[in-house]
């Protein structure tokens, strides 16, 4: 199964293991070594590339490999193998003046003998494992893709390199190079992309006494992890927002506004934790930051504020939106209610008025916000639809909050059947008995 | 070590704490647990897996709605936060493995023993909750770079997936090691979805992890005629449910009355299975899903009262016969869709 056309002919062309001298590599074979460096483009990730890579060389081409990749921000090197699997980090200045060092610059073949392995292994546990294997010849390939030698390919074996087997050895360290640039370059690019997504991913819930909160996150572009939609929860002690939104729109545009929105409501509940207030707040910030922008027209959020009461289960919640769903309250015996609140949403028109409602939570009761992604989830027989989301809740009355959005989410998928959906948010906060 | 007493007399404990939906005294236990020096994996196999078996048979017999099942789940849950998260003091001293469950797997718990069994190990983790698309997994076997995938599956309807994301860790030369209810007790169908490796259990997961090699070529593709089968009736899914259960006698009742919402739920969670057995035969060449399959719907169907024999050799002409455009199909169903 696996090493499906690499490894028959391992086996079929080398009768034992370790005594390449005289080794003749058939026409047949080496096209088979030129098409497995194809499949070294499968891979993204600098470590799994060059490790791909030396396996893809030993025993055909060498009895050791090394693979050395330099970094592309710092410049150090990244040395790789079956020594280390894990790898050995070198500075550059390390392999000045050496065999290796030369080849990172100039990109051309060096060819040492076995005796001055140092030369071209500069680290352990390479050099120790370099050593027992007693080589007669050491080479080292350049690794040159886009115009620029991004790392080397060190090969030993027991006995000598004809010139013509190292020209089939550059040849293949040619291509090779390109998969391990592209691979290099995916790596940078994720390093930045990863802090900035970071940021923007949604917070951990916090602990509240008197109840217990849940969320779950599914964005449209799953692999992103980010998405337009979000939530959060501000407060302190007995006064909390619990608030959920969508900025119209997906992918990275979309939570980068969501990120903004977030935090603008933070400020905004610092100042008054009043749901309205704070609305209004948002509403007004972001139809300033929405004015130029091309891909958001709006945002729609629901903000509930959640007072636990101090001595007995139950806690108050006022609730304002701003054109988003109004939650759905699980009461303990199973009746499902909405809420009767409604709003324009954020960003379109500035210094906008918002309505407050309130709401008890007894104990058992559960009150269950969620993002349009759920509703709208798009399956065979049309919309998902709010009377789907209704009758799925009452045997989950009493349930814990993890329990509800599992449950939810997991018919919201089971509907969409692996079709694409927008993106996805539930919260829920049960009131604790 | 953790003797037979004392794991007997906690697992006791946690159901108890189970059936009152108590989160705190669940929590508190495993903290006990784990102070007196109960290893974290002792506590998820012993404890919470064992009884989430308990649920699950519970719910099997009928006595356990879903929902219960969902809330048991949920305490499992908390008492798996606690126990990866003492894990999680002790430093890791080998490489990075991903654990994931694919599409359709909501089953995540086996994941998190797997999870914690090799953490226990050395082995850094990352654990993809339920539920994750092959584009998911690919980013993060490109940005991680792990040593090696572990796929727990436990329904067959997530073993499409699963060969998918055994072709997105293998094209990028990871190894994978697959294991979990949907795989059997054996390495057969492991081995057809082109895994590296199979796992019986938490420790062969360990054990198998260990023994694999540093780089895999991509997996061969399937025998084409199955597996295009498998995709379309996939395609066809839900029509396909739709029609077994107007046709089948005990689904299409549609009298009023309080047995009507125990049969939609089950005809809900239930019927599908019996077409996941059909792919993952397609998709393995192994039969024996069929049988297991129809064996486990017989179990089912008795528990709740009915003449499960009769039962089953009526919904394995209903198969047949909504399955007629599926030659491959047709014949695995009539040849093996039925109770030994």
């Amino acid at each position: 199964m696996r090493k499906s056309a690499v490894q028959a002919g391992k086996r079929d062309g080398v009768s034992s293991h370790g005594d390449i001298a005289g080794r003749h590599l058939d026409q047949m074979r080496r096209q088979q070594l030129e098409e497995a460096v194809f499949e070294l483009g499968g891979s993204l990730n600098v470590r799994r590339t060059a490790l791909q890579l030396a396996d893809l060389v030993q025993p055909d081409l060498a009895d050791w490999t090394m693979v050395v990749v330099a970094d592309c921000g710092t410049g150090e090197l990244l040395m790789l193998g079956d020594a280390d699997p894990a790898g050995v980090v070198l500075g550059r200045d390390d392999v000045d003046g050496s065999a290796l060092g030369r080849v990172l610059r100039s990109g051309h073949t060096e060819q040492v003998d076995g005796n001055d392995l140092k030369t071209l292994v500069p680290v352990e546990p390479f050099l120790a494992s370099a050593t027992a294997l007693k080589p007669t010849e050491a080479v080292a390939l350049g690794l040159t893709a886009r115009g620029g030698t991004i790392g080397a390919l060190v090969m030993l074996r027991r006995g000598a390199f004809g010139s013509e087997e190292v020209a089939f050895a550059e040849r293949i360290a040619a291509r090779s190079a390109l998969a391990v640039d592209s691979a290099r370059l995916y790596e940078e690019r994720s390093r930045t992309a990863s802090v900035l997504q970071h940021s923007l991913r949604l917070p951990a819930l916090p602990d509240i006494p008197g109840v217990r909160l849940a969320a779950r996150h599914r964005a449209a572009f799953e692999e992103l992890e980010i998405g337009g939609d979000f939530y959060d929860v501000i407060g302190r002690d007995d006064d909390w927002l619990v608030t959920i939104g969508d900025v119209c729109g997906k992918g990275v545009e979309a939570a980068a506004v969501a990120g903004q929105t977030r935090q603008i409501i933070r400020t905004a509940a610092h100042f008054d934790r009043e749901p309205a207030a704070v609305l209004s707040a948002t509403n007004n910030v972001l139809y300033d930051v929405l004015y130029d922008s091309t891909t958001t027209q709006f945002v729609t959020v629901v903000c509930a504020r959640l007072r636990p009461l101090p001595n007995k289960a139950g806690a108050n919640v006022d609730l304002a939106t701003a054109g988003h769903h109004a939650p759905l309250l699980l009461r303990a015996d199973g009746l499902v209610e909405q809420v009767d609140v409604y709003g324009t949403a954020a960003g379109v028109v500035a210094d906008l008025p918002y309505g407050t409602r309130s709401v008890y939570l007894d104990a058992g009761d559960t009150m269950l916000m969620f993002t349009d992604g759920i509703d709208e989830a798009w399956g065979e027989a049309g919309e998902y639809g709010m009377e789907r989301l209704h009758n799925l809740l009452p045997p989950y009355a009493g349930a814990p909050p993890e329990t509800l959005c599992e449950a939810v989410e997991q018919d919201v998928m089971e509907y969409l059947e692996g079709r694409a959906h927008d993106d996805m948010a539930l919260l829920a906060v049960t009131c604790l008995t | 070590m953790f003797d037979l007493e004392q794991s007997r007399d906690a697992l006791r404990r946690y159901e108890e704490a189970l059936a009152d939906g108590d989160r705190v005294k669940i929590v508190a236990l495993v903290e006990e647990l784990l102070d007196a020096g109960v290893a974290p994996l002792d506590i998820m196999t012993g404890i919470v897996a064992a009884a989430q078996r308990t649920v699950g048979e519970r719910w099997q017999r009928g006595e356990w709605s879903v929902a219960q099942e969902h809330a048991a789940t949920a305490m499992a849950m908390a008492a798996c936060e606690v126990a990866t998260g003492r894990l999680a003091k002790t430093p890791a001293t080998r490489g990075r493995v991903i654990v994931a469950c694919a599409e359709r797997e909501w089953h995540w718990l086996p994941a998190a023993i797997i999870g914690c069994a090799l953490r226990g190990g050395g082995w850094e983790t990352t654990l993809l909750g339920p539920a994750t698309s092959p584009l998911r997994l690919s980013r993060y076997v490109q940005d991680i770079g792990p040593v090696a995938v572990a796929i727990s599956c436990s329904v067959l309807g997530a073993l499409p997936t699963t060969r998918r994301f055994i072709e997105t860790s293998t094209s990028a030369g990871v190894p994978v090691v697959a294991g979990g209810a949907a795989f059997g007790s054996d390495p057969i169908r492991a081995k057809a979805l082109g895994a590296t490796a199979w796992a019986a259990d938490a420790q062969g997961a360990v054990d198998a992890v260990a023994a694999l090699p540093v780089v895999v070529s991509s997996v061969p593709p399937l025998p084409q005629a199955p597996a295009r089968e498998q995709a379309v009736l996939e395609l066809s899914h839900r029509h396909l449910v739709d029609r077994i259960q107007q046709e089948w006698s005990v689904t299409a009742n549609s009298e009023p009355g309080p047995g009507q919402a125990t049969l939609r739920a089950f005809a809900r969670d239930a019927l599908p299975q019996a077409l996941y057995s059909v792919w993952a035969a397609l998709l393995t060449g192994d039969t024996r899903p069929l049988s297991e399959t129809a064996a486990w719907m017989a179990d089912l169907l008795a528990s709740r009262g009915l003449d499960a024999p009769s039962a089953i050799e009526e919904l394995t002409t209903v198969l047949a016969t909504v399955l007629l455009d599926y030659p491959l199909s047709v014949e695995l169903v009539r040849d093996h869709f039925r109770l030994r």
